[in-house]
């Protein structure tokens, strides 16, 4: 699954560790969702996508 | 508006940082926990060699460790419960490589057994359990690897 999330974090200049505190994960599994290597549960997409304001279509898409 | 929303973003840092630092604080107990069972079990094996055959004390000292390894468990679930998604999949892989590894190293002893003698200085149970949280670690590099950590 192909997501936005790397370009959506340089806009607002954070970095990794940033969006994992945000998000309440590690900064490893923010790592591994943007290299594409896992894709992340309903729940941790929803929470992605708040964060940054948007509709989880915007962020993620298969 | 601004306000609320600052506060809800200090309130929110600080409990990520009050997580930071329980999870820091996890990793030194559960090492600490690990050291103490493998201090006891090294004790015990000490100390069931140098007591007779078939004393009562064996059977003390080979239940010693469970009392460490008890906390150790009970540290390592709620370590568990504690993980993010990612790390509770990794370890769930880990648990996938390991145990039906080590349950098909048994079941192969288990037949060899019944055809030839096994050496037990190689191949006792106090070799044997080993493997099991060899291959967990193995099996925790090899899931990490494949999530690109």
């Amino acid at each position: 699954m192909n997501n936005r999330l790397k370009a959506l974090r340089a806009e607002r200049l954070w970095t990794q560790q940033d969006l994992a505190d945000r998000a309440g994960v590690s900064r490893q599994t923010i790592h591994s969702i943007e290299s594409g290597k896992y894709d992340p549960s309903l729940p941790l997409a929803f929470v992605l996508a708040r964060i940054f304001d948007a509709r989880i279509e915007e962020v993620f898409e298969p | 508006v601004l306000v609320t929303r600052i506060s809800e973003l200090s309130t929110r840092r600080t409990i990520m940082e009050a997580s930071a630092r329980s999870r820091r604080h996890g990793g030194w107990t559960l090492g600490g926990a690990a050291l103490l069972w493998f201090l006891s079990y090294f004790g015990a094996r000490g100390v069931i060699e140098s007591v007779a055959f078939g004393s009562v004390w064996v059977y003390v000292a080979a239940w010693t460790p469970a009392l460490p390894f008890a906390l150790l468990l009970w540290l390592l679930i709620r370590g568990i419960r504690e993980a993010d998604e990612l790390e509770r999949r990794i370890h769930l892989e880990a648990l996938v490589v390991a145990f039906p590894l080590t349950m098909l190293m048994l079941m192969v002893l288990g037949l060899l057994e019944i055809g030839i003698e096994l050496d037990r200085e190689n191949w006792g149970y106090r070799h044997v359990w080993a493997f099991l949280p060899v291959l967990y670690i193995v099996g925790i590099i090899l899931a990490r690897r494949r999530y690109g950590q």
